[in-house]
This record gives structure tokens, C-alpha cells and sequence, in this order.
């Protein structure tokens, strides 16, 4: 599986200037991937860029290997009329029944699975969206804050699960926490704040791909928080 | 509690009538007394109540049928086709004319009947419901759709079935606000050519120059306005109820 975006260059029609201008970067193979920038430096733009939700003014973006590519973000909502159970039952990949069940047990949702979408927390919202995403039929799954109202230790258990138990598919997850895209993911892809001609380059910085916090040294884990947030702050600081 | 503002507001204007009948020493025969009215009302109540429920049925059966053609027709046009925007602009141009304008075409063709009344009881409230059904129709909810776009499943009933859960409140409040303009419809209908209903009775006593039997029949029209509105209003509170529970 191979992502490649060659030369590419978007800007919002109401917007004075580009987002991003001749902009090249690759992502290969599968694993946990993020995206991380600052509020408002265009990583939502870019992963629906990648997602095929928008098209770029030019170049083009490869998704080699990739069949079922989808992108998921944290204000959806599953349909009011249902309860959780019932949508999740009707949605799932034939097959994957058992996944979904153990899905619900590990992202803590066994206790309202029971409920309807809108009796939910924000967190539970979050994570009962994601699983709807994770019993499909996916290759590569674009996450643009997902978990952005879950609490942290519960984020890192579940961001530990999506790797232990999908290890081939790919993920590229956007997050505003350097914390947690420092620790899981195996490259980090940093987007600069743009100057008046957009984003041209992003700085890629190596992750620790580990599993959890606890299996890592904090004062590496600090270094390297501290580089991502560096990078990020590219012509801001 | 549509019971009662109807009350409230039927005796406010009997209220305004009277004082004026009194103040400028109005005769019997231009604003009859009210005990008059209250005669009419209370022992002759038979005379103006068939003929309101009568109305009251047509104009139900009227309202049900533009609520499913506006949603079928909504349904088909919510796209962007060529299809969806020649129904759009047609219902805005048809709109511009008054129902009543086109009510002689509908007696010239369908008679002084059942069918007359019934048509222009849903003509006349087909289009704000077709308007509205249109914008609700069309509105994409990308939150709620947005999964089923991505994976696959986002057929026409899917969509619609988002769509209209999604906008609920909007849905009912039209609805509701629809049924006061289905019985206008009917009334107006009876009114200019029908030979049946509480229009029907107003226009005799129009010839008549009967104010008390307008009066009377006022009431009743209000009295199965308010008990539809009623209706719909508390059939929309429990659909809503179970979607949501």
C-alpha cells in the first residue's frame, strides 16, 4: 500500500491564498501514521484531500494498493432513531460479528450499547463511531480526530488495541495531542504554519510506534514531543 | 389548550362586535343580539356542526393527500437533475397564483362535488408543505450521511429516512401549520361553488343576509380547526416521542 501525493496544490475558492502549494510527501506500507499541525494548518483539508473528499486545483494524489480507503471524523453522529446496538448490528462486515462484539467490550461500550446516539457522552459518541468504522471492509482509514472527547487513558488503550489487532491496514490519524501521536505513531507528518504561499513541505519526524506509555522512556517521549511541536510551529513562533 | 385560545378569541371578537352594535345603536337585523347567536350555537347546533365535520373530513383527506404528493414530488426533486430543477421552479411560478383564481377551472372540469372540494383543499396547502419538503429533502445531513456515503450505503431511502428524522420539529410544525390552511381550502371551495359543507351554509346565509348563521357557523369552523390542529399536533408529539425515546 502506497500513498503518494505528487506536486500538489489546493486552495479554498473563498480563501486569499493557497493551503498548499506543490506540496510531495509518501506514506507506504501499513501501520499508524499521523498527521499533526497546528488549528487551522490544513491537516482535516489534507486527509480529505487524500480521502477523495475534495479535489486538488493541481497535481495528483496515488493511493496504490489501496481499494477500500475510508475517512472518519469526530462530529459524526450515527442515525437518532436507532440504538447503538442496532446500528452497529446493521452496518457491520458480514463476518465480522465477532470482531464487533470484541470491538464493544474493548472500547467500553457494552454498558449503552443499549442506548440511542443522542442519550451518549461526547467520548462515547467518539468511540461508538470508530467501531462502526473499524467492522468494515477497509484497507486504509483516515481518522481526523476521532477520539478528541475520550479521556486519555482510555485513548491509549484503544490506540493500542487498533494496532496490536490490525496490523496491516493503514492508518493515518490526525490529532492535536503530540503526546499520544509521539508514542503510537511510526511517522509523524507535521504540517508548518503555511506563509502567504501555503504549505510547500511537510516535515516528517520518525515516531515511537510503541503501544502505550508505559513501555517507553518519558524523557524520550519528551524530546520528541518537543521536536513535533518545533516543527509544527515552523513561521509561527 | 387550542380549545381554549380559540374561545378566548371568538368571544374577544364577538365581544368587539356587540360593543359595537351597542355603541352606534346598531339594528337586530345588520348584527343580530347575541342571544340570537347563542340559540343558533346551543339548539340548532346540528344545523352548522354536520355540515363543519363534513368540511373538517374533506379537508383531512385534502391535507393527507398534498402531505404524500409534496413528500413524493420533494422526494424525486431533492437532486440536482434537470428533473429536480424544472419541478422547483415550476412549484415556486404555481405558487404565485391564488388558489382561488384557479378554483372555476377545477368546478368547470370536476363538478360541484366531493372531488372539487378535495382538490382545492390540497391544492391550497401543497405547495408551503412541497417548499418545505423540498429544502428538508435536499439539505444534505453530511454528519449522519457521511458513514453510510463512505462505506457504501447511502441509498434514496436511507437519505430520506436521515433527512426527515433530522428534521423532525421543521416536518411536524408545517404539517401542522398545513392542516389550518386545508381547512381554509375546503371552506373557500364550499364557499364558491360546493353544495355541501359549512362554506356551502355561509354562502346561503350570505344571500340571506343572515349574520347570526355566519356566526354560528364561524364557530363551529373554529370549534374543528382547533380540534384537528389538536390532532396533528399531538399525533406529531408522539411519533416524535417514540423516534426519540
Amino acid at each position: 500500500m502506497e500513498i503518494i501525493c505528487q506536486d500538489l496544490s489546493f486552495s479554498y475558492p473563498e480563501g486569499d491564498h493557497a493551503l498548499f502549494t506543490g506540496l510531495n510527501f509518501s506514506i507506504s506500507g501499513g501501520g499508524f501514521f499521523s498527521f499533526f499541525g497546528l488549528s487551522g494548518s490544513g491537516k482535516s483539508t489534507l486527509a480529505r484531500l487524500i480521502g477523495g473528499l475534495l479535489q486538488p486545483d493541481s497535481g495528483q494524489i496515488k493511493k496504490d494498493g489501496v481499494v477500500n480507503g475510508l475517512l472518519s471524523y469526530n462530529t459524526e453522529r450515527l442515525p437518532g432513531w436507532m440504538t447503538v446496538e442496532e446500528h452497529l448490528k446493521k452496518v457491520v462486515c458480514p463476518g465480522r460479528e465477532l470482531l464487533l462484539d470484541e470491538l464493544i467490550t474493548r472500547f467500553g461500550l457494552r454498558d449503552f450499547i443499549e442506548h440511542k446516539f443522542t442519550r451518549l457522552s461526547m467520548g462515547q459518541k467518539n468511540r461508538a463511531n470508530l467501531v462502526r468504522y473499524l467492522v468494515q471492509d477497509f484497507d486504509l482509514l483516515i481518522a481526523d480526530e476521532v477520539l478528541a472527547n475520550v479521556d486519555e487513558p482510555s485513548r491509549n488503550s484503544i490506540l493500542a488495541f487498533i494496532k496490536r489487532r490490525f496490523p496491516s491496514k493503514t492508518f493515518i490519524y490526525i490529532s492535536h495531542n503530540a503526546n499520544e501521536v509521539a508514542l503510537f505513531s511510526k511517522l509523524i507528518f507535521v504540517l508548518p504554519q503555511a506563509g502567504p504561499n501555503g504549505i510547500s513541505s511537510l516535515v516528517v519526524i520518525s515516531g515511537l510506534d510503541a503501544f502505550g506509555p508505559e513501555e517507553t522512556d518519558h524523557s524520550i517521549v519528551g524530546d520528541k514531543i518537543l521536536e513535533i511541536l518545533r516543527a509544527s510551529s515552523q513561521g509561527h513562533w | 389548550m387550542r380549545l381554549l385560545q380559540f374561545l378566548v378569541i371568538f368571544l374577544t371578537g364577538m365581544l368587539i362586535l356587540m360593543s359595537v352594535k351597542y355603541l352606534a345603536g346598531l339594528s337586530d337585523y345588520l348584527i343580530p343580539p347575541p342571544n340570537e347567536i347563542v340559540v343558533l350555537i346551543t339548539r340548532k347546533s346540528g344545523d352548522f356542526l354536520f355540515p363543519a365535520i363534513n368540511t373538517t373530513l374533506v379537508a383531512v383527506a385534502g391535507h393527507f393527500l398534498a402531505i404524500l404528493v409534496a413528500a413524493a414530488v420533494a422526494f424525486l426533486a431533492r437532486t440536482g437533475s434537470r428533473f429536480a430543477n424544472m419541478v422547483r421552479t415550476a412549484a415556486y411560478n404555481l405558487q404565485a397564483y391564488p388558489v382561488v383564481a384557479i378554483a372555476p377551472i377545477v368546478f368547470i372540469f370536476l363538478g360541484d362535488g366531493l372531488a372539487s372540494r378535495l382538490l382545492i383543499a390540497s391544492l391550497i396547502c401543497y405547495f408551503p408543505l412541497l417548499l418545505s419538503f423540498l429544502g428538508i429533502f435536499s439539505d444534505p445531513v453530511t454528519d449522519v450521511e457521511h458513514f453510510f456515503y463512505q462505506t457504501g450505503r447511502l441509498d434514496s431511502l436511507t437519505e430520506l429516512a436521515i433527512r426527515t428524522f433530522e428534521n423532525l420539529d421543521k416536518i411536524i410544525t408545517v404539517v401542522a401549520g398545513s392542516a389550518t390552511l386545508a381547512m381554509v381550502g375546503t371552506i373557500v371551495a364550499e364557499f364558491l361553488a360546493a353544495t355541501n359543507g359549512i362554506g356551502y351554509v355561509i354562502r346561503k346565509s350570505l344571500y340571506q343576509n343572515n349574520l347570526a348563521v355566519i356566526l354560528a357557523s364561524l364557530f363551529f369552523i373554529g370549534l374543528c380547526s382547533s380540534m384537528y390542529l389538536m390532532a396533528v399536533e399531538t399525533a406529531g408529539k408522539i411519533v416524535k416521542s417514540r423516534l426519540l425515546r
